[in-house]
């Protein structure tokens, strides 16, 4: 885990992981928030609207932002204030594991926060996420 | 800008960062009259108000001012 201090951080920083996902990862994530919409579920009511397999939710590719933050950058004294996420294209498992990539933009010594633009890119090297996080840090 | 024009741009801010078109900011205007100006949202307001005015706001400054009123004193000084 990094332990980055505002301090240690420029703008320009990046840190990046993989994230695994699999059909038990979207199982497990169905049982914690109980969306069963079928678009994520139902293999043929995903190929009637026109995706070749079912999409992972959106929400749990966007789960990869807490790691990012909270062990990436700045890692353990992260605070996350607030995150704004586009989800550009759908994700599919056969196109995982996904690639996280996170830069800090700005920094702000006198509110001890930082931005950080970052992307989701799939294994096929196409970008499925991109946003934006505003993380704060424990003193 | 004039204290007028001044105040014009504040409300764009204010109604930009709270989402809210019908803010309209006086000099006693505080925290207290706006239902979401909670500490994370005063980062982000300050944050925007230096880049619409291009100035930037010393830490004492920003601790220490009480209304919006305080805020426009020091946005007219750094003209």
């Amino acid at each position: 885990m990094n332990r980055f201090s505002i301090k240690e951080l420029e703008i320009g920083h990046e840190e990046s992981f993989v994230f695994e996902l699999d059909e038990r990862k979207v199982k497990q994530f169905l049982m914690i928030t109980n969306d069963i919409n079928p678009l994520h579920n139902d293999l043929e009511f995903a190929r009637e609207k026109g995706y070749s397999e079912k999409v992972v939710y959106g929400m749990l590719t966007a789960s990869a932002l807490s790691t990012l933050a909270g062990v990436y950058l700045p890692g353990e004294k992260s605070l996350i204030h607030s995150v704004e996420v586009n989800f550009v294209k759908p994700v599919f498992l056969s196109r995982c594991p996904l690639t996280v990539v996170g830069k800090v933009t700005e920094k702000d010594d006198r509110f001890s926060r930082i931005t950080i633009k970052f992307t989701i890119i799939d294994k096929m090297d196409e970008k499925v996420s991109r946003g934006t996080m505003k993380i704060g840090f424990l003193e | 800008m004039t204290r007028e024009e001044i105040y014009k741009a504040l409300d764009e801010v204010f109604e930009e960062v709270f989402d809210d078109e019908s803010i309209h900011v006086t000099d006693t205007t505080t925290a207290e009259d706006i239902e979401d100006w909670d500490s994370l949202e005063h980062i982000n307001l300050v944050v925007a108000i230096e880049n619409r005015f291009g100035i930037k706001f010393n830490m004492s400054e920003v601790t220490s001012m009480k209304n919006v009123g305080e805020m426009v004193d020091i946005i007219l000084e750094r003209q």
